[in-house]
């Protein structure tokens, strides 16, 4: 029987799937489907401060084999969640993980300090690259500075561990990730959604109203990998890979690279019991492959 | 809400860009209710991607029905399943419309917004004066008048834009007429955005209890993306999946 366990360092996770934030609502939502507990880690919709109404519909077009989203992380705002987190806490034994947002640095500190205060809350995920805030789809995670900053402010506020989830759209992730991890962050997370564009050829006029949108999807994981396995052969925290995953022969791809554990984010809305299947999929790939422990093959591709 | 491996029991076209299909999906039928929709993925590979929200248009266990019209690629491959085939169905999703017993309810159905009030006669219409009000572009948009007539119902007007059917004209032209002379209670509403947003204005202030069912794009179609969002009269979003698709009529902002 193949053991599936991920040691971050900073804690242990049952499996090496997580949710990712803004594809699995609050939880709650996938109660029906099935029991949250055979998680690795939920990933909470992202947060700010106060309650915000997202962006202007329309919010989803399709692409071939992905979505682009420009959903402006829509939320009940903190002291909404707080209660949702507690009630989600009641149902589930499975690490919950905070999506932490800000309109600027002092607000990204100040949610977290809330969330990092919560018995409930496992660990915190800093949203310092969500492309579907300003226009143009500008976000902190495209500065190595900015990203360094923002982190060391952070992390002077809470006590529980801080991932920080990094953006694609920048010339040098790399660097970014070593500014992140320098700054005191305890794991990185990536790739969040890739900046895309759709216009409307009749009306002459971009889809969305923020203009650009974030890709995600199947489409993005060759992408996606490529990412991550550069900054996983520079970097001394676990990282946390990301970008179009919808089978357990992706998730051992991206372990292969060098991930410590991954997230799986717009299978969730095609499939809602993916998490199940992919986790199934994870064991049944590792025993054909004669694979035990997932450190086995994890970073160890061969070039 | 489950997600089930619907068998497709029969398909039939019914000319033009319209089908519908009678599938056995136990467990959603046994629960579904007139309002709620369902989300179909209409092909396993990944082109669509995403599933298609789907009215139902009857719901008898095992069964259910959906009619829709064949508009782009995901509608396209759904009219290519034959009898036989399965189909992966999420549902029964979203609210309901109100039972209202004992009021005078009138159906307002323009085009393939025919589909949950169809299935609200269906389930109601033996229990309560039920009338309903439907139109079109022309008579091949209306095709499911046929199997309108076997719903019990008191009153049946039609209307379609070119005369070819019933009277000519937008079914809003008689709209106030049959709220005044049929001594209406109550309206349930489904079909384009104008349609709905006249409906509104027409409606205003008449002291009726009024719904609307929408229809949106939508991600996932149980509240986790927020996606499909429609401005509310108050000037918030409501999400189409999971607050609504029926959404009282004046608490929607209509573009007029």
């Amino acid at each position: 029987m193949a053991d599936l366990t991920v040691d971050l360092g900073f804690r242990t996770l049952k499996n090496p799937v997580i949710t990712a934030s803004g594809t699995f609502g609050y939880g709650e939502e996938f109660l029906p489907f099935f029991d949250l507990d055979i998680l690795g880690a939920i990933i909470m919709k992202g947060i700010f401060r106060e309650p915000r109404p997202g962006n202007p519909p329309p919010r989803l077009v399709e692409t071939p084999a992905g979505v682009l989203n420009s959903i402006g992380l829509a939320g009940p705002g903190s002291e909404k969640l707080q209660e949702i987190i507690r009630r989600l806490h009641t149902r589930t034994n499975t690490p919950i993980i905070v999506n932490v947002c800000g309109e600027d640095d002092r607000e990204f500190a100040e949610v977290a300090a809330v969330f990092s205060a919560m018995d409930e809350v496992a660990m915190l995920e800093l949203n310092i690259s969500c492309p579907n805030i300003k226009k143009g789809g500008a976000c902190p995670a495209q500065d190595a500075d900015h990203t360094a900053r923002l982190v060391r402010q952070v992390k002077k506020v809470v006590g529980k561990p801080l991932i920080v989830k990094l953006s694609p759209n920048t010339a040098d992730i790399v660097e970014v990730a070593q500014a992140a991890q320098d700054a005191g962050a305890d794991a990185l997370s990536l790739v969040n959604t890739f900046l895309g564009l759709a216009v409307d050829l009749e009306k002459r006029k971009p889809v969305f109203a923020n203009v650009y949108a974030g890709l995600s999807g199947p489409a993005v994981k060759p992408l996606a990998l490529r990412l991550v396995r550069e900054v996983c052969r520079r970097s001394y925290v676990p990282v946390i890979g990301m970008g179009g995953i919808s089978s357990g022969r992706d998730v051992l791809d991206y372990i292969l690279v060098g991930a410590a554990a991954v997230q799986i984010g717009t299978v969730n809305f095609y499939e809602p019991g993916a998490a199940v299947r992919i986790i199934g999929e994870i064991e049944t790939e590792m025993d054909k492959l004669q694979i035990k422990n997932l450190s086995e093959i994890r970073g160890k591709l061969q070039t | 809400m489950q997600d089930e491996r619907g068998l497709i029991e029969e398909a039939h076209s019914l000319g033009g860009d319209y089908f519908l299909l009678k599938i056995a999906a136990p467990r959603i039928a046994a629960t579904a209710k007139p309002g709620n929709f369902v989300m179909v993925r209409v092909s396993p590979s990944r082109d669509p991607l995403l599933r298609r929200p789907l009215g139902l248009l009857e719901s008898r266990p095992p069964y259910i029905w959906l009619y829709y019209q064949v508009l782009g690629h995901g509608t396209k491959l759904l009219s290519g399943l034959r009898p036989g085939d399965g189909l992966d169905i999420l549902g029964p999703l979203g609210n309901t419309f109100p039972e209202l017993p004992g009021k005078r309810v009138l159906l307002v159905a323009g085009g393939r917004g025919i589909v949950p009030l169809f299935h609200y006669a269906r389930a109601y219409g033996e229990h309560r004066p039920l009338l309903l009000l439907y139109g079109g572009r022309r008579r091949a948009d209306l095709p499911l008048l046929e199997r309108i007539k076997t719903l019990c119902l008191q009153g049946l007007f039609i209307f379609s834009e070119d005369g070819s059917l019933g009277q000519m004209g937008l079914l809003t032209d008689g709209l106030e007429k049959i709220v005044r002379e049929e001594r209406v209670d109550a309206t349930m509403s489904c079909g384009p955005e104008a349609m709905l947003a006249r409906v509104a204005l027409l409606l205003k202030s008449r002291g009726l209890e009024n719904r609307a069912s929408l229809e949106a794009l939508m991600g996932c179609g149980f509240g986790a993306c927020h996606s499909c969002v429609v401005l509310a009269a108050d000037g918030s979003y409501r999400k189409v999946c999971d607050e609504g698709p029926v959404f009282p009529l004046e608490e929607i902002q209509w573009r007029t």
